[in-house]
């Protein structure tokens, strides 16, 4: 009698089951091809670029360096990879702060940047081109991206604050932030009215914020932060899925609410702090990559977190392709360009869905 | 001895929301009519029961102490349906019931999980919604929602805050009934918070009226829902009667000119 049919088995298996892995299957298939439109757009910015290499050069290049000549071998080894792949780092650590911010503040405009920390940042970076500080055991080269580090990890240790005194109260938090913008924002101006030309034009190119200036060092800072934080986010799926059931339902299934918002706030600084510190501003990806994983993957925090890491990625990639080769020898500076790219992406889902999301 | 609330007060900073709330022990297999007029404190109470807000006094259930047990525990145990419903968003219905299993770590098998969540929507007819996003879906279906969520533990303490407000005629009398057969087979308790009046005299085993934060009365229907009761509480002239069936109906006949 142990004799099962198939037939038998098929019938036990609730139809929820199976709908549910389907859409699941699906929501699978969109991060492999997100992830291959992600290869796509690294092999773009890989191949743009003034020098004149061919493709063939690249790719023999990137498999055996010793087939290149050594000028090209520098160019592609020290220039292009490494500002391709800060590209995908800086991208994937925004998407996931931005995700994980709008989240816990069930708001659609909470990015890492409107809790203070690119201005703060940007504040950071003006204190260090104008005032050109000496720091101890700082080589010159790190003093800017320290101190853009130092700004935005100074504004997120006091919007936490905020966040414990609110007893984690998320209308408190996104004001909060925005005042930190408003007050950061203010005194980089007061930076920029006694800064000299050129130093007032060096602001606000890093402002804008550029991946020409990343090397080796950089990269892996930031995808070591990335690659640390991420299984941290991941462990908390579950709950920031059924946050979004709103936060009666959360707290009646014993969710802390306020220790919640205080951890994913401390991992969406972190991220975004170590983002932009070294390549400015690039504060459209953190807004826009989430809604359009959103978009793509729906609701449910096991494919939208690492959904919003590729999409944050595949932007930015895309616009520093793109900035490589819309002007012919110049670099359009890519914060320029993510918006560029991104806005269309943003918009062409936005009516596909008919503005429901 | 099942539940026992004894000498229950919480506050909101200085304002003392609930005054000393006790009532006899509470037998399992009864659905206890938690009534009373808005502000009166019906969510409150229900909150320091689930364990969501600190308050003085005692609550026990099965023997156990809400201060001596964990947090973990006790949810276990006890599940409460907010009365706000799951937030009109992309979200599904079979997404937030997952997560909310999943995060509660119930220990079942995908396999199971998806069973448990089929058979809950089965009878909460929400099986052509299990898919759709929330915010596509009426206010009553997404109350329904809410609840297959407090349902999803196999909670022994279940805690209602207002489950019938959004619902029609027809899922009101089912939601109700369907409850007080579940708590009598499973011999288990729960607590509803309502504001009708009807429906609570005809499901409920026990109705507890408050205002104010204070009791007012409580006990078996016909006993709590006198015209004086109600005139005290709900400030309104009622005439009560029985219909051909041998439920209580109440006539409202009107509000009572003088308040307070
Ligand atoms: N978070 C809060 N902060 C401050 N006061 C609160 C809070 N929640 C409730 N109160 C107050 O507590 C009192 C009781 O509120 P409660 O929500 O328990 O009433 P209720 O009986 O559930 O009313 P309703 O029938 O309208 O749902 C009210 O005076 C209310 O203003
Ligand atoms: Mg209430």
């Amino acid at each position: 009698m142990e004799l099962i049919s198939p037939l038998i088995i098929m019938n036990n298996t609730s139809s929820l089951y199976v709908n549910f892995l389907r859409l699941n299957g699906r929501r699978y298939l969109i991060l492999a091809g997100l992830s291959i439109a992600l290869l796509a757009s690294l092999w773009l910015d890989l191949i743009a670029g003034p020098a004149g290499l061919s493709a063939g050069q690249i790719l023999s290049g990137l498999l055996d360096p010793e087939t290149l000549e050594l000028r090209y071998r520098i160019i592609l080894w020290d220039v292009r990879l490494p500002d391709a792949l800060i590209a995908l780092a800086v991208g994937g650590a925004l998407g996931l702060s931005g995700i994980e911010t709008q989240t816990v503040l069930d708001n659609p405009l909470a990015s890492p940047f409107t809790l203070g920390i690119s201005s703060a940042a940007v504040l950071g970076a003006s204190f260090a081109i104008i005032v050109e500080p000496v720091i101890p055991f700082v080589p010159s080269y790190a003093i800017l991206p320290t101190l853009a580090l130092c700004g935005a990890l100074a504004s997120s240790a006091i919007v936490l604050v905020v966040v414990r005194v609110s007893k984690g109260s998320r209308g408190m938090v996104v004001l909060f932030g925005i005042a930190m913008f408003f007050l950061c924002d203010a005194l980089a101006s007061g930076f920029h009215l006694i800064a000299d030309a050129d130093a007032a034009q060096q602001i606000v190119f890093w402002a804008i914020g550029n991946l020409t200036k990343a090397g080796w060092l950089e990269v892996t800072i930031v995808s070591l932060c990335l690659l640390l934080i991420f299984p941290f986010s991941m462990r908390q799926v579950w709950v920031l899925t059924l946050l979004r059931g709103g936060e009666d339902h959360a707290r009646s299934t014993g969710v802390n609410i306020a220790g919640l918002r205080t951890w994913v706030i401390v991992r969406a600084s972190i991220l975004a702090a170590f983002a932009v510190c070294f390549v400015g501003t690039i504060g459209f990806v953190g807004l826009v990559g989430p809604h359009i994983a959103r978009m793509l993957l729906g609701e449910d925090h096991r494919t939208l977190l690492p959904g919003s890491i590729l999409c944050g990625a595949l932007i930015l990639s895309l616009a520093s392709a793109l900035s490589k080769t819309l002007i012919p020898g110049v670099i359009v500076p890519v914060g320029i360009l993510t918006a560029v790219v991104g806005v269309p992406m943003f918009l062409s889902l936005l009516f596909k869905k008919k503005g429901q999301f | 001895m099942v539940l026992k609330v004894s000498d229950v007060s919480a506050f909101y900073g200085k304002k003392q929301i609930l005054k000393d709330i006790s009532f006899p022990e509470i037998p399992q297999g009864s659905l206890v009519g938690l009534l009373g007029p808005n502000a009166s404190g019906k969510s409150t109470l229900m909150r320091c029961i689930s364990g969501e807000k600190k308050c003085q006094g005692t609550i026990e259930f099965k023997g156990q102490n809400i201060n001596e047990t964990s947090q973990k525990l006790w949810y276990d145990v006890v599940a409460t349906m907010p009365q706000t419903p799951p937030s009109p968003t992309a979200l599904t219905p079979t997404e937030l019931m997952w997560s909310t299993a999943r995060s509660l770590a119930l220990p079942l098998s995908d396999k199971d999980l998806a069973r448990k969540i089929e058979t809950i929507f089965d009878n909460l007819g929400l099986r052509s919604f299990e898919l759709s996003p929330l915010q596509s879906l009426s206010g009553g279906k997404r109350q329904l929602v809410g609840l297959a969520l407090a349902l999803i533990r196999d909670p022994e303490l279940l805690l209602l805050d207002e489950p019938t407000a959004a619902l029609d005629l027809q899922w009101r009398m089912i939601v109700l009934d369907w409850v007080k057969k579940r708590v009598e087979e499973t011999q288990t308790i729960a607590v509803a918070a309502l504001h009708d009046l009807d429906m609570a005299a005809r499901f409920c085993n026990i109705l507890v009226l408050i205002n104010e934060g204070e009791i007012v009365a409580v006990g078996p229907p016909e006993e709590v829902l006198t015209t004086g009761n109600i005139a005290h509480v709900y400030h309104v002239e009622t005439e009560l009667g029985l219909s051909q069936r041998g439920n209580l109906q109440i006539d409202v006949i009107g509000p009572i000119a003088s308040r307070g």
